[in-house]
């Protein structure tokens, strides 16, 4: 991986960050806000694979932390489990199904608000245990698939061709 | 092209888990340096986030209004009506607030109007769905600490649980972790303000089973047992009590005087009763550990 790609990431880290502290809490739908830093991450996952993917999860769920009151570190080890799966399963794709981006988005985004929820009660913070937690990681989940629509052409802008090579990517360049 | 080896990936794995686990008990412990880590995260985004803030509000307000359009005519009307109605109280209250200085001062006791207040403006809410916060534009080097009080001209907000340089973090009333002590207008019975998962209102908890606490009521903070909350900032109003036979609390639900969806401009109270950099949580304004 290059200077001029990791550059690339911290940026998209930095901006995701900046647009889900400053612009989505404002654009909540039903009081739900996605989580557009996860969603890049899941971009990025399946771009570069599941080790790089992981690496990049936890870095920007640690940056989320910082400007949330719950312990730091529930973000970043919930990003990177969801960019390890991320990676492992696009790694076994032979071919890309359409509509991937929205699908991993989506499936993404429910699996890692469900293990950020689980971690959270774990660690004693008692109100994430709730009914509203099932409604709300259902809507961020739908959400997060809406906005990974526009995320993924902006992940494979910033990786480039460092990307994983997995059997659909070499594919979809074949092709 | 990248080559995975099964044992290296695993080991990438095991190692960030660890990270996060040791710091998440870190954190959950109160270790210092990751309140001193937030803080320099808050001030190094804040003049990108000022910047974003300028750019997004208005894509924020539009929505928001798109989203709101039939409540906020409602909204409007009522508002109207109840501007009236608080024009009249208002002329009212002018003789007993300076009467209720007057016995505060002869009974010593800290009265609200003596806090010296810093003015900031909302600039965010919660990046989160599991936190209910909102992000002012005043911060240490205005003299906002943890633990002040935060209000507008309707009643109690919150308390800043953060602060950086130039931003601060506040905890809503709303929010779970969010507890006050109160006292009700008319029995002058105390209780806790408990904020509820996912709810607008709060619930009213510790209070004695035997009071008399009427529907559409004020709950005032108690100002007792060391509370960061100077005393009679209006909270919330009784919406709703119910008292089955046999049980030894009453179920009462509390609907905040200020709307927290729409906060714009608040005010940080630097209470005379607060001391200017607590380091350890006050009695009674704690959640209670379940």
């Amino acid at each position: 991986m290059t200077w001029l790609v990791r550059l690339k990431l911290a940026a998209l880290v930095l901006t995701t960050v900046v647009l889900q502290t400053t612009l989505f809490p404002d654009l909540r739908l039903f009081g739900v806000a996605p989580d557009l830093v996860l969603v890049a991450t899941i971009a990025v996952a399946y771009r570069v694979g599941p080790e790089t993917g992981a690496v990049y999860g936890f870095a920007s769920g640690l940056v989320i932390d910082l400007f949330l009151q719950t312990p730091l570190g529930l973000s970043a080890l919930s990003f990177a489990v969801v960019a390890y799966g991320i990676g492992i399963l696009h790694t076994g794709l032979s071919r890309t199904p359409r509509f991937i981006a929205a699908m991993l988005g989506g499936a993404g985004g429910l699996a890692g608000g469900l293990i950020f929820v689980v971690l959270a009660a774990l660690a004693g913070e008692d109100q994430v245990i709730a009914f509203r937690t099932i409604w709300v990681l259902v809507l961020a989940a739908v959400y997060d698939a809406l906005l990974a629509v526009p995320m993924f052409p902006v992940a494979r802008w910033a990786v480039g061709s460092t990307g994983a090579e997995t059997p659909a990517i070499r594919g979809a360049r074949s092709t | 092209m990248v080559v995975y080896r099964r044992g290296n990936r695993r080991s990438v794995l095991i190692l960030l888990f660890v990270t996060s686990i040791t710091l998440i008990t870190l954190d959950v412990r109160g270790s210092g340096p990751i309140t001193g880590a937030r803080g320099v995260a808050h001030d190094v985004v804040a003049p990108i986030a000022t910047v974003a803030d300028k750019v997004f509000s208005p894509v924020g307000d539009w929505v928001g209004g798109v989203t709101r359009a039939g409540t906020l005519k409602d909204e409007n009307s009522r508002l109207r009506k109840e501007l009236d109605e608080l024009r009249g109280k208002a002329a009212q209250n002018r003789a007993f607030e300076s009467e209720n200085e007057e016995l505060s001062k002869l009974l010593d006791l800290p009265y609200t109007e003596d806090s010296d207040a810093i003015a900031a403006r909302v600039v965010s809410g919660s990046p989160g769905n599991f936190e209910w916060t909102v992000q002012i534009d005043r911060g240490t080097s205005d003299g906002v600490a943890e633990g002040m009080a935060v209000v507008t001209g309707a009643g109690l907000v919150g308390r800043i649980v953060e602060a950086s340089g130039d931003r601060a973090t506040a905890l809503l009333l709303r929010d779970p972790k969010s507890g006050v002590a109160v006292v009700t207008e008319s029995a002058r019975t105390t209780g806790v303000a408990q904020g509820r998962t996912g709810e607008s209102t709060l619930r009213l908890d510790f209070v004695d089973p035997t009071a008399n606490v009427d529907e559409g009521e004020l709950v005032f903070t108690s100002g007792r047992d060391n509370s960061r909350f100077p005393p009679s900032i209006p909270v919330a109003r009784v919406e709703k009590v119910a008292k089955k036979r046999g049980e030894l609390q009453q179920d009462i639900v509390l609907a905040p005087l200020v709307d927290l969806d729409s906060l714009e401009f608040v005010k940080v109270l630097r209470s005379p009763t607060t001391p200017a950099a607590p380091t350890e949580p006050a009695t009674g304004e704690e959640a209670p550990t379940p």
